[in-house]
């Protein structure tokens, strides 16, 4: 549990030292700044920074790093809600809702909403982490490839709730995307689908080809619309509706502390992250609301679910990386490089004999969190003056910005192209009625999906009695059935009320 | 008629005069100063925060320092360093593009199993320095506590332990080698395999699988939740306190793991032998500086120099033995 000895010197060192404090504002507009780029992952933002930090303090650098990681997590929604771009793949499910609340000229309601979801999510992950970072190391390296199979699964369960209209065009669509998650060398040493080209090796380019399938797609389809927001009178913005939005998102309590639940146990699991835990959350919200019917045109509960989510795994992943000393993903490999550079290996003898530096990291991201929303109210404010841009100025710069970006993800025109041809293939499925998200949910799962399950198979040599001996596997599925059936128990009871009243009426 | 020159020409004039300058400037330089004159770019065929990764960022500032001009780290990851180690041969031979890799395997798995539009006589190895090993190794909950467990178990049946592995790698090869010396039936060998070294070694120390054999130097942060049980290595490495594959079996053939440092163009050896030995004796010196062993040593990145002979002569051992073993590479 908690060490106050520790807790005391963390303090201490924290208020000792203004150097400490200096990077976090800086560090939170870099990350802001960065991670609303499309195509500029929170990994490349940090990656860049690194080398400056050689010539900082170890606590001064690790603190301006994690503020970055802070500031890139939250930008990256800000594209995914004004223009249905996900800035990173962790603000896939953002755009699912923000996006569509945009057009409804509820913009500055869904950045609020964005916000201080993301706030309380980082915030209480944190606070999770204080408790847990001692049991989760024990708990991580026991997922197994059944458990990532069966969250995977879980996550797939999302495309129903995606299809829209017609349920098999949904499936059609989630289907086509994890076969094309599977493009590429498997675990195996397998090579299927690459047509002979290296750039596909390792896949297909999941940021580019994102952006292809949601933005480009949509913003073909608006080429004959001259705002983002039809009506005039809506195209303000306004502080106030920001500062409701973010009042508003008080009243959903039960779905943000899922989500942040949801996102610092999948954060905390090496290779998997915030780019499912936020699917997983929205889907989890959507069917749990009354009116998830709603979800996917508008609705703030859906924001608020992917958002506390995908904050929240940045407190998972960093429990992982400090109590076990391996990194979950990108950004916490960076936090370890860094680490390293001032000769400090993380890992179980780091917290061991350093908890002093531990609590004073979780404690700057307490501070973190707190301070990007003053900062992020800031920067919302001025990048939802897109709204007012004409469509015939945004379309073209917003799809040179994506192209831009899909070229800096490697500095190759694997990127650009990736990007054109999902958009066609994005715009063909809008125009067919075809619903594209539930494509990008099967790209970003396909690997994880397919990889877990080879794997699964190797280890049990196709006896399906393994699953007895993995308790945590059965646990997962367990409440994978008790989540589902208690939504649709729920579902029926309301039909049956309000037929009830129909009837009485 | 003084106002000839009007606005408009004055402007194309300088920007002219601008342009003139600004493309004679490059060919005056070069000219003049020596190598080094500008910025130095350091390719990276992996992405940031694996050991390739570490070791540039870690050994850079310092050999900018010899140099005397900043080094930029390129992280070119993808497709097993393919298209890392195609971008840096596309790069000019001037000596403004070094590599720091992981040789072997990858470059001849490159051209063994992905086709590579390059040969490994096209990279010349400065230096070397870390040499990882294949390690068998469990989790400390397995029970399992020897390798002649390992093996007994094994040789009654090769389906009876799950071994976490890599599909294509040195770790596979090491561990077919010794199934043949032992007389263990490799077809029947529960292989489970993983993307990456790290998901492998934590497959390892969470008891997900029975045993792994993956490169040994990534365990040591992971050392007090795994027990080592063979190094594939004819001396003992790291302080790992377990038996030696030469111990086990006599006659067991293995093959080192993977060899990670510094390399340039081959052509930049013969066609510019001055820049070369600037790069050289640049390595070499920082390698050796007591200052660059200790940072290096703390951060657990090697510094040893074993210069180019040794290097390249134990990089074309490894493509040697892997050639001849080719069958396992590809698809397992």
């Amino acid at each position: 549990m908690i060490n106050f000895d520790a807790l005391g010197d963390a303090f201490t060192l924290l208020s000792t030292s203004w150097s400490a404090w200096v990077f976090v504002i800086p560090g939170l507009l870099v990350g802001l700044f960065f991670g609303s780029m499309p195509g500029i992952s929170i990994t490349m933002a940090m990656a860049i920074f690194l080398p400056m930090t050689l010539y900082m303090d170890f606590l001064p650098a690790i603190i301006f790093l994690t503020s970055i990681y802070t500031g890139a997590g939250f930008g990256g929604s800000v594209p995914a809600v004004l223009m249905n771009i996900p800035g990173t793949s962790s603000a896939v499910a953002t755009t699912f809702d923000g996006y569509p609340m945009s057009r409804q000229g509820r913009h500055n309601e869904a950045l609020g909403l964005a916000l201080s979801s993301s706030v309380i999510g980082t915030l209480s992950s944190y606070i999770l982490l204080m408790f847990i970072i001692e049991p989760v190391s024990g708990v991580v390296l026991k997922m197994g490839p059944l458990e990532l199979f069966v969250v995977a699964i879980w996550g797939l369960m999302l495309l129903g709730s995606l299809a829209g209209d017609s349920i098999p065009r949904g499936l059609l669509a989630g289907t086509f995307g994890l076969l094309l998650g599977t493009v590429g060398m498997n675990s195996a040493g397998y090579i299927r689908g690459t047509m002979g080209i290296p750039w596909l090796l390792d896949g297909v380019p999941t940021i580019p080809a994102m952006m292809g399938l949601l933005a480009a797609s949509q913003l073909l389809n608006l080429v004959n619309t001259r705002h983002l927001i039809e009506d005039e009178d809506l195209r303000k913005i306004s502080l106030k509706k920001i500062l409701n939005g973010f009042r508003e998102s008080f009243q959903f309590k039960t779905i943000i502390a899922r989500g942040a639940i949801i996102g610092v146990i999948i954060g905390s699991i090496p290779g998997v992250g915030s780019s499912i835990s936020n699917l997983l959350s929205y889907s989890e919200a959507k069917r749990n609301a009354p009116d998830g019917d709603t979800f996917g045109k508008g609705n703030p509960k859906g924001v608020i679910a992917a958002e506390s989510a995908n904050s929240s795994s940045e407190g998972g992943a960093m429990a992982t990386m400090l109590a076990l000393g391996i990194p979950g993903g990108g950004a916490t490999a960076i936090l370890l490089a860094a680490f390293a550079m001032h000769n400090i290996v993380g890992g179980p003898s780091f917290i061991a004999n350093n908890q002093d530096i531990v609590y004073a990291i979780i404690i700057s991201n307490f501070a973190q969190a707190l301070l990007l929303l003053v900062i992020g109210l800031g920067f919302v404010y001025f990048a939802s003056y897109i709204v007012r841009v004409p469509m015939r100025y945004l379309i073209p710069s917003v799809l040179v910005v994506a192209l831009f970006g899909s070229y800096a993800i490697d500095g190759t025109s694997s990127g650009p192209i990736t990007l054109a041809v999902f958009a066609v293939i994005g715009w063909a499925m809008v125009r067919y009625n075809y619903p594209v998200a539930a494509a990008v949910v099967g790209l970003i799962l396909g690997n994880l999906v397919e990889g877990n399950l080879l794997r699964t198979y190797q280890i049990s040599g196709g006896d399906p009695a393994y699953a007895l001996e993995r308790p945590g596997a059965l646990f997962i599925m367990a409440l994978m059935v008790i989540s589902f059936s208690l939504s649709a128990f729920s579902k029926m009871r309301r039909k049956r009320k309000e037929g009830a009243a129909m009837g009485a009426s | 008629m003084t106002s000839k020159l009007n606005r408009r020409t004055m402007l194309k004039l300088s920007g002219g005069g601008i342009a003139a300058a600004a493309m004679a400037s490059p060919s005056i330089l070069s000219a003049q100063d020596a190598y080094p004159s500008r910025p130095i770019n350091v390719v990276v065929p992996f992405d940031t925060g694996g050991y390739n990764d570490r070791l540039a960022r870690a050994f850079a500032p310092f050999l900018s320092e010899r140099l005397g001009q900043p080094l930029n780290i390129i992280n070119r990851g993808g497709a097993g360093a393919l298209l890392g180690h195609t971008y840096f041969l596309q790069q000019p031979d001037d000596g403004y593009a070094l590599l720091c890799t992981s040789a072997a395997p990858y470059l001849p798995l490159n051209i063994l199993t992905q086709d590579a539009p390059f040969t490994i006589d096209q990279f010349h190895m400065v230096n070397l320095p870390s040499r990882d090993y294949t390690m068998l190794a469990t989790s400390t909950e397995s029970g399992i506590t020897s390798i002649d467990e390992v093996i007994s178990r094994l040789k009654e049946d090769a389906n009876s332990l799950s071994i976490g592995i890599q599909p294509a790698s040195a770790d596979l090869v090491n561990l077919m080698l010794m199934a043949d010396a032992l007389g263990i039936d490799r077809e029947a060998l529960r292989l489970v395999t993983f993307d990456g070294g790290g998901p492998t070694r934590n497959a390892a120390a969470g008891n997900v699988v029975d045993i792994a054999l993956v490169g040994g130097q990534g365990f040591l942060p992971l050392a007090d939740k795994i027990v080592p049980l063979l190094i594939f290595d004819d001396a003992p490495r790291d302080g790992w306190n377990s038996k030696l594959i030469t111990e086990v079996s006599a006659d067991a053939q293995f093959v080192s793991g993977s060899q990670r440092g510094w390399a340039v163009h081959s052509s930049l050896v013969e066609n510019s032998p001055e820049i070369y030995q600037t790069i050289l004796t640049a390595i070499e010196e920082t390698s050796k500086d007591p200052a660059v062993i200790t940072a290096l040593t703390n951060a657990q990145l090697a510094t040893d120099w074993f210069g180019p002979e040794v290097s390249n002569k134990s990089l074309r051992a490894t493509a040697a033995v892997m050639e001849q073993h080719i069958s396992l590479l590809q698809g397992t």
